[in-house]
């Protein structure tokens, strides 16, 4: 196995508004992750970071440059070569926690591995109950999203993306809508989904405190990365002070 | 994602609009119990109107003159041709006065001879048909049909009775048995039936007759023996080949071909109507299911963004407008079936019921629902998990 889980070269991408105005959000942005790290994404509003995101999670192609993930290269993939992708390897945490919301909680988090398909209604009952308990909401199984709070919808679509045993987490903002004890709680959760499980994250955040959990911080401006570096005291109190 | 799961999240897509959904499923619901009461009216009416031409006999023939009538020879020489089983000659005439003690009404007589009751299938109810003798000495004698009977008799025995049949003095002696209607509305209960002599001489005073009644031994001469009859009388009136026929031979499966014909084309008709009206119902589908994907294009874009295929968001819509439109068909064979049996009821018409036209317009339905429902469930596929995650 690679050593890099991410392997990005000159990546840019220019949204086309009409023939005459076009907006580069990158411009030429190459990165490489390793397997296991946790990284933060800061910048200004507008800076590129979820055209970035989008890009990684195989949501949005870019207009040109080199992108592998896991050593498949992203621009020789079919539609549905990219869904499975999007399936099976990548978990994506969104700020607006993207639920089904005339969906119970338990069904929100079985989804992904109805569309993959060849596990039995059972075992999907099982695995998401499991994982539910794990992000804390045992006993919330058949609350619909809007009957649960911001945070607890956040743990919600937690569990779903990690429902596939992803090798990579793609969080942008995740706690972008959450109060400060919520946001705590979210991070808590990264921060042992990457320690124990070692699953890879990449999260954007405007927060530096959010930042601090990560091991490494790349900032973001006007389609470019401006700064990469390591974080050196990383917010580990919180963490190991509770047992997960 | 597997069928199973698709068709749970289809119904619960369609139960969380019911409003909706039954409004769109209407389109589908007139269309079909259209199609299943037009189909269902079009094969009763061809088995009454088959019921009606068979009282007449499927053996049987008339033929009829307008300027010159028959006579008694024409009895004597097509009995002599092996083909003819059966021949009686018919005097008919109408608005004949009937009375019995001070009840009195306007009937028909039919002059005929026994092989009449044969040819037409008449079985009588209580007495006896004529005897070779009555007809030969001009008896008055006559048989009653039950609306007479029903009149001037009030349902009383009538065996026996004598009645004044424009003023001459008849015996009952036999009673028809019940023969229904015509599609025009007349009666054809309201009979006297007569030996022709006697009809001829007492009441009509002529000599000639109006039709003849002939049987075929069974019905696949029936062609065949027509043609003996067209030749036989075409040789007496002297017609030079090429000459069209100055008389008609009216078989009964030519009649009954007839209104096959007209029932079929009147079925074709109406199923046409109706599976425009399933046009538009599908119409509506398609409408209802182009808002549907619009108002779920974020849906849409969670599910591809964890995965969800092309094909299964296609499956998933096309899903959905197909259970709207075949529950929409079951719904309206049901009430069709219901609204058929009950039209059929009044008419007294016989109920068929018709499986084929029960599955041929639910997988109509269903067909509409993939046909109309392609399109909107295409549009949601199409969309790039992006541009449908970020959709307001
Ligand atoms: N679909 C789009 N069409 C046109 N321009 C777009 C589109 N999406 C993003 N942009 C533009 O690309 C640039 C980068 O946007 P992006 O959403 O990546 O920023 P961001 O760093 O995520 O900002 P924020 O912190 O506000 O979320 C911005 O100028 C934005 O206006
Ligand atoms: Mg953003």
């Amino acid at each position: 196995m690679e050593n890099n889980i991410i392997d990005i070269k000159d990546l840019v991408k220019i949204y086309r508004l009409s023939d005459e105005v076009s907006v580069r959000a990158l411009k030429g942005v190459s990165l490489t992750v390793r397997r296991g790290e946790f990284i933060s994404i800061m910048g200004a509003s507008g800076s590129g970071k979820s055209t970035f995101m989008n890009i990684l999670g195989f949501l949005d192609t870019p207009t040109s440059g080199k992108y592998i993930l896991d050593g498949i290269d992203g621009s020789s993939l079919s539609l549905n070569e990219k869904a499975e992708i999007r399936n099976k390897k990548i978990g994506f945490i969104f700020q607006g926690f993207n639920l089904l919301s005339r969906t119970s909680a338990l069904e929100n988090v079985e989804l992904p591995l109805m569309y993959k398909g060849g596990v039995s209604p059972q075992q999907m009952r099982e695995r998401a109950q499991k994982l539910l308990a794990m992000v804390g909401l045992a006993g919330r199984e058949h609350h619909h999203p809007n009957k649960l709070s911001g945070g607890e919808q956040q743990r919600v679509a937690i569990a779903r993306s990690l429902i596939n045993e992803p090798a990579i987490l793609l969080a942008d903002e995740p706690t972008g809508n959450l109060d400060t004890k919520s946001s705590n709680e979210v991070m808590d959760i990264f921060t042992s989904l990457n320690r124990e499980m070692g699953i890879t994250i990449i999260l954007v955040t405007h927060e530096p405190d959010i930042a601090e959990y990560s091991d490494r911080k790349v900032v973001f401006r006007d389609g470019l990365i401006i700064e990469d570096a390591p974080i050196s005291k990383r917010k580990k109190a919180a963490v190991t002070g509770k047992s997960r | 994602m597997n069928v199973r799961n698709l068709f749970i999240t289809a119904v619960r897509a369609i139960a969380k609009n019911k409003m909706r959904s039954s409004l769109t499923s209407v389109g589908i619901i007139i269309g079909v119990s259209s199609v299943i009461v037009m189909v269902g009216m079009g094969n009763s009416a061809r088995v009454a109107v088959r019921d009606k031409i068979t009282t007449f006999g499927t053996n049987a023939m008339s033929v009829f003159r307008p300027s010159r009538a028959f006579d008694g020879r024409d009895i004597e020489n097509l009995r002599r041709i092996f083909h003819v089983k059966y021949i009686s000659p018919l005097i008919y005439d109408t608005y004949i006065p009937v009375v019995f003690q001070n009840r009195n009404m306007l009937s028909r007589i039919y002059g005929v001879n026994n092989d009449y009751f044969q040819i037409k299938d008449m079985a009588l109810q209580s007495g006896r048909y004529f005897s070779a003798e009555e007809v030969t000495a001009l008896a008055r004698v006559v048989i009653i049909g039950t609306t007479v009977w029903n009149e001037i008799f009030g349902n009383a025995d009538p065996i026996g009775r004598t009645v004044l049949i424009k003023s001459v003095p008849f015996q009952v002696i036999g009673l028809l048995a019940e023969q229904g209607s015509a599609f025009s509305g007349r009666d054809f209960d309201n009979v006297l039936v007569m030996p022709y002599t006697t009809a001829s001489t007492r009441i009509k005073n002529r000599k000639d007759f109006d039709e003849l009644y002939i049987a075929a031994h069974n019905e696949g001469m029936v062609e065949e023996t027509a043609e003996v009859v067209r030749q036989y009388f075409r040789r007496k009136h002297n017609l030079p080949p090429g000459a069209p026929d100055d008389f008609r031979v009216k078989t009964s499966i030519e009649q009954l071909k007839v209104a096959e014909n007209i029932s079929k084309t009147l079925t074709i008709l109406l199923a046409g109507i109706a599976l425009i009206s399933l046009f538009v119902g599908g119409v509506g589908i398609m409408n209802i299911m182009l808002v549907s994907v619009s108002e779920r294009t974020r849906e849409i874009g969670i599910r591809m963004a964890i995965g969800a295929k092309r094909n299964d968001i296609l499956l998933q819509f096309l899903i959905e407008s197909v259970t709207l439109s075949s529950v929409g068909g079951a719904v309206g064979i049901a009430l069709g079936m219901s609204i058929y049996y009950a039209i059929i009821y009044f008419l007294e018409w016989p109920f068929i019921m018709s499986f084929m036209s029960i599955i041929v317009s639910f997988l109509f339905s269903f067909a509409v629902g993939i046909f109309f429902g392609y399109y909107p469930a295409r549009k949601a596929a199409d969309l790039k998990p992006i541009d449908a995650l970020r959709y307001e």
